[in-house]
């Protein structure tokens, strides 16, 4: 009990400097959101105008004021108004979200999926010149662009196959290629410390014992690397939060999907504050979540932590 | 001074133009869909319109950004039409309208059987309140004035049917403006919205009066517009009336260039807009469509800002603009669909005058104006004087179609004579602030489009984009000598006077006259522009069903 | 953004460091030394050493080789000129006079890469010598001194990879202008996290260790025994992790440039001819996929090196 509610503590630290760094971080940007969207010679406000503009979005007072305003805003839950879109913050994240859970969540499931084949089919695969070829893939999908990877499985699967398409497809089909662009990257480390502890495994005396009992080496691998290779797999997923949500911005743009990659990346682009330090929090938040839950997860799941743990 | 009342004013003002207009429409819309169309428009089936960007707002005097502009196009009738080919100004929610000789008063008789998509009638209060909010902005809302609109003073209702405009100092833009997407009719309480309430995300909210209506929206990638049975109050001059042939349009936003191109050729989409240069040739070898529109304005050029004393020499101004090669530009890296610029506007804008003579590539004239301004080819190729490099900067414009490759090719063009151009990059925040001013960005690529003489004004006068951040009070005299001119012959003479300023101060290059370019899948007819191109769904029907 | 940055290693200050070595284990290729072996004819005992390197890594090596003599002396590779070209030889496909094709303005493709290997090679050092200097700093900081320092350290690392690396690095981008160095900042600050727990958990690691108990126990200063035997002892997985993120740094500003915030033209940078090249796929491919397949060749190289890099010791 005391340790969760120390790690409550420790969580809502990183939330508030994770705050506070965007806040600053953004306000030391060349420009702002206002001067983007209104100041630019097309639109041909005058000075006055503008300066109303400011005062409307409240962006005419010291920057230590917005902080406080802004702070005040969303420790109440309100988010505030994006300057580009016009719309209230929350309206434009809640609307992005349902876009963009599916995809993240589906993208990861898939990347351990595909990681698991790969790291068995690289150990049990008949011929050595495939084993090889199979290790040697996961290396071949990080040195690919995410960006490139999507131009590339649209082109393959939707243009010139014409399986699934890319406009006007069903909620499902609109899932399909975004999903494996997004998880091919990510399956690639996950592999390789499967396809290690496999290696592990299979070098350890205790197999070797259950080998010579005439296991076979399918059962045995299975047996003992499934439950090994779900702690990497744990592991990983916190650290992955930033990896899916840098996936979902290029993956999104690719496909044209509004999730919260894409928002991200246009409120990156038109300095609109008030969406980065709600998205700021809001990957803050799952990152401190993720964390706290695979901590907790984690003496459960490893035998050997709980033993530390007892002898400590 | 007798004051006869002018009929038609503007109709008769483009009747000896619209030769040349007609002229460059056949080289802009050659290919125009449907033009050569077969059998008779079918109603009925979605249209799925792939856009490059999202929309921002549908605040008709913002909607000049494209993706903005092709959504108030389809959503709002206007009191006026201008014809995309003759660019003649005709009726549409007004019947009839009557102009005073110094174009300071402007009456409209009105159709009487307009409504907005809401069931409120379109009466002469409403359009009286449009373009009050349109002419004066409303501060409280944040709602902005129409860059269209110069000198509006106010408005009365004469009765339902008719309402008159008056205006501080002539305006004679004012008829024209009136057929412009930014002067878009909307339902009265929709102009009580305050700017963001336009935004995206509440574009189902607002009450037009066009032939669709946005029904379903979402945010950042799609909307859904869908036909208004009731419509009936398309132009008269339109042989097709009634409602749109298409029952639907679905918008989607699609930004890589590589998918809104193989979904139209995959058969995933009907219509795309933005098609590359570069592509334009796979899209016809596949049997489909390609429209170019010409935008009729001013063109895709780089202003030179004078005030940067690097510029304040003629000669080297001089030297800059018969140092590029426009023609190369357009050979290298755009299609036919890019007529090289002859003028700083468009050949089928109004106004135009040939400038070519005065635009000429000349590089061994750029060289010795170089010498004769005293800069010196120095070790490293680049020009030097007193110790200053000849060294001049430009900002990639992410709108220009392409800006990068231009600007990288005028910079190889230019090194040739000993100038040095450089191609910065930055990001929106950076760019707004620099591009304001001349020091960091002593070179400005850019163009507007507008089908009426005042588009000239709206690019170079101080007191509206002003993209030469100028300091030049005859240039200011002029532009304002077009804007408030009543007299047509007149005002084009003006429009010329700008065009021959321009070109003897060296204040611009002109590179080329830019064209909308929309790709179209073969089954679909009927598919036209407004005057500046953006796209009008109204007669386009599909014959795949 | 970088695939493999992140990879694996989780060791907080609230979770003990994890058993399980999740070190940057890479690419399998396992060498069958046994076979060179064994076959052992005539061909004398020159050979065999030779073959006892897995050829593998060798040819990695090899690619990196040449990889470098582009950055350092292009000219000796190409005789074209890589910022201007001739605009009537626009969008040619691959021949003899043009290796990779030419690109929209007739610019010569290969020549390109070629003279953009100092911009990517030099912008995969910075942003890993950002993040290697400023992790392994925080991470020693943290693991040697422990405390209240450990846990304020790590807590700004949680922070660093609570934002959205992808912000972060747009963020710092637009900060600091665009171009090839500062986009490889952005990048490095971006691996910090990940260095810093690296080198924290090793260093918490080898400081149990006996010998290093035994350095303290006769008396080391802290600083001695710091650089004597902990840092030397705890580098070699950092140093995997440095070799593992040079390929991940150029994929990682190629994606930025995908984004808009590539370098100023005409750099012509590899991630940047990826990026821009993507445009003409269905219409030029070799504008994309060849400077593709060379970023592919020294990323798996940086990898496959960086793998043997880990094995040593």
């Amino acid at each position: 009990m005391a340790y969760l509610a120390r790690r409550t503590g420790q969580a809502l630290i990183v939330l508030a400097i994770a705050f506070t760094a965007t806040f600053v971080m953004l306000q030391a940007l060349p420009g702002d959101a206002i001067l983007i969207r209104f100041e630019s010679p097309e639109l041909g406000l005058s000075p006055e105008q503008i300066a109303d503009i400011r005062a409307a979005y409240g962006a005419d007072v010291p920057p230590l004021q917005q902080y406080l305003h802004t702070l005040i805003g969303f420790l109440q839950g309100d988010f505030g108004t994006s300057v580009q879109y016009g719309t209230p913050v929350r309206e434009l994240i809640g609307s992005a979200l349902p876009d963009t859970l599916p995809l993240a969540g589906l993208g990861f499931l898939v990347a351990v999926v595909l990681a698991v084949a790969l790291a068995f089919l690289s150990t049990l695969a008949p011929f050595g010149w495939l084993r090889r070829v199979l290790r040697a893939l996961p290396s071949v999908f990080v040195s690919v662009p995410v960006f490139w990877l999507g131009i590339v499985l649209i082109q393959v699967f939707s243009f010139q196959l014409r399986l699934v398409p890319v406009i006007g497809a069903d909620p499902v089909q609109a899932l399909i290629l975004p999903v494996l662009t997004l998880a091919i990257p990510i399956s690639a480390p996950l592999a390789q410390i499967l396809a290690r502890s496999i290696d592990e495994v299979q070098l350890s005396p205790f197999v070797a014992v259950v080998r010579a009992k005439g296991a076979g080496p399918a059962r045995v691998l299975w047996r003992d690397v499934a439950r090994n290779a779900l702690l990497p797999a744990i592991t990983i997923a916190g650290v992955l939060i930033g990896e899916l949500i840098g996936g979902a911005v290029v993956t999104e743009t690719v496909f044209g999907r509004a999730g919260i990659g894409r928002i991200t990346e246009q409120a990156v682009a038109n300095q609109d504050v008030a969406v980065l330090q709600a998205i700021v929090i809001l990957a803050a938040l799952v990152f401190v979540l993720v964390n706290l839950a695979v901590d907790l997860v984690y003496p459960i799941l490893d035998p050997r932590l709980k033993r530390k743990a007892v002898a400590a | 001074m007798s004051t006869p009342r002018i009929r038609r004013l503007a109709l008769a003002s483009t009747a000896a133009l619209a030769a040349t207009a007609l002229l460059a429409s056949c080289v802009g819309q050659a290919a125009g869909a449907g033009s050569a169309a077969v059998g008779d428009p079918v109603e009925g089936g979605t249209l799925t319109y792939l856009e490059h960007q999202a929309h921002t707002t549908l605040y008709p005097p913002q909607a000049g950004f494209y993706p903005n502009g092709g959504i108030v196009n389809n959503i709002t009738a206007r009191l006026t039409w201008q014809d995309p080919d003759t660019l003649g100004i005709e009726p549409w929610v007004a019947t009839d309208w009557t102009v005073n000789a110094d174009a300071t008063e402007y009456t409209f008789d009105l159709r009487d059987d307009v409504t907005f998509s809401d069931g409120t009638p379109l009466d002469a209060a409403a359009v009286a309140k449009n373009f009050d909010t349109y002419g004066l902005g409303n501060a409280d809302l944040g709602l902005t004035i129409s860059e269209a609109i110069n000198n509006y003073a106010s408005s009365e209702v004469v009765d339902p049917d008719t309402v008159t405009f008056r205006f501080s100092a002539p305006a004679p833009g004012f008829l024209q403006a009136t057929s412009t997407i930014n002067s878009g009719l909307l339902s009265p309480k929709t102009l009580d919205r305050r700017l963001e309430d336009f935004g995206a995300g509440s574009s189902t909210e607002i009450v037009g009066s066009g032939p669709f209506v946005i029904t379903d929206e979402e945010l950042g990638t799609s909307l859904h517009l869908e036909a208004r049975e009731d419509y009936d109050w398309a132009p008269p001059s339109f042989e097709h009336q009634g409602r749109a042939y298409l029952d639907a349009i679905d918008i989607v936003v699609t930004p890589e260039d590589s998918v809104r191109i193989g979904s139209l050729l995959a058969g995933q989409a009907d219509v795309i807009r933005y098609v590359q240069a570069f592509d334009e040739a796979q899209v016809q070898d596949a049997g489909f469509e390609i429209v170019a529109a010409p935008t009729r304005g001013v063109n895709n050029s780089l202003g030179l800002r004078f005030t940067n004393p690097l510029l304040s020499d003629i000669r080297v101004r001089q030297a800059l603009v018969h140092g590029v090669d426009a023609q190369e530009v357009v050979d290298t890296i755009f299609t036919e669909n890019y007529p090289v610029a002859t003028s700083e506007l468009a050949s089928s804008a109004k106004g135009y005058v040939d400038e070519s003579e005065g635009l000429a590539f000349d590089p061994e004239l750029s060289e010795d104006l170089l010498d004769e301004a005293g800069w010196t080819v120095g070790a490293d190729g680049v020009r030097e004087k007193d110790g200053q490099r000849l060294s001049l900067a430009v900002y990639e414009a992410k709108p220009q179609p392409l800006s990068k490759q231009t600007l990288e090719l005028a910079s190889q063009q230019l090194a040739k004579i000993g100038v040095e151009l450089t191609v910065k990059a930055a990001d929106s925040g950076s760019y707004a602030e620099d591009i304001l001013d001349p020091l960091k960005t002593p070179l400005y690529h850019s163009m507007v489009g507008r089908a009426d003489n005042d588009v000239i004004k709206s690019q170079y006068h101080t007191k509206n984009r002003n993209t030469l951040r100028s300091d030049d009070a005859e240039l200011d005299r002029l532009l304002e000598a077009v804007a408030s001119e009543p007299d047509p012959a007149k005002r084009d003479e003006a429009s010329a006077a700008v065009q021959d300023y321009l070109t003897e101060q060296a204040y611009v290059i002109p590179l080329f006259e830019e064209p909308q370019v929309y790709g179209a899948a073969p089954y679909v007819h009927g598919f036209t522009t407004e005057a500046v191109a953006r796209p009008h769904f109204y007669d386009t029907w599909l014959d795949n069903q | 953004m970088s695939a493999p940055v992140d990879i694996p290693v989780r060791a907080d200050a609230a979770a003990p460091p994890v058993g399980i070595a999740v070190l940057p284990a890479l690419d399998g290729s396992v060498p069958s030394t046994a076979a060179a072996a064994a076959a052992a004819g005539p061909a004398a005992r020159a050979a065999r050493r030779l073959r006892s390197v897995p050829p593998g890594l060798v040819l990695a090596w090899l690619v990196i080789a040449v990889v470098i003599a582009w950055a350092l002396v292009p000219w000796l590779f190409t005789a074209q000129d890589p910022v201007s070209g001739v605009p009537a030889e626009k969008l040619q496909g691959p021949s003899l006079a043009h290796l990779f094709g030419t690109d929209a303005i007739g610019r010569d493709l290969f020549t390109r890469v070629v003279y953009g290997a100092v911009h990517s090679l030099s912008g995969a050092f910075v942003a890993v010598t950002v993040g290697l200097a400023g992790g392994t700093l925080l991470g020693v900081l943290a693991g040697s001194i422990g405390g209240v320092v450990d846990a304020v350290v790590m807590r700004l690392v949680d922070v660093l990879l609570a934002i959205p690396g992808l912000l972060l690095a747009l963020s710092i981008i637009i900060l600091l202008g665009f171009g090839t160095v500062n986009a490889a900042i952005a990048v490095g600050v971006g691996s910090i996290a990940a260095f810093a727990r690296v080198s924290r958990s090793e260093v918490v690691r080898v400081r149990q260790a006996d010998f290093v108990e035994a350095a303290f126990g006769s008396g080391g200063r802290l600083s001695a025994v710091l650089v004597r035997h902990v840092l030397p002892n705890s580098l070699t997985a950092v140093i995997g992790l440095a070799a593992l993120q040079f390929g991940a740094a150029i994929l990682a500003i190629s994606t930025l440039g995908f984004l808009g915030y590539g370098a100023p033209p005409p750099t012509p940078e590899w991630g940047l001819l990826i990026a821009e090249g993507r445009n003409y796929v269905a219409t030029s491919w070799w504008l994309t996929v060849l400077p593709g397949l060379v970023v592919v060749a020294v990323v798996l190289s940086a990898n496959r090196i960086s793998q043997s890099l880990g094995r040593t010791r």
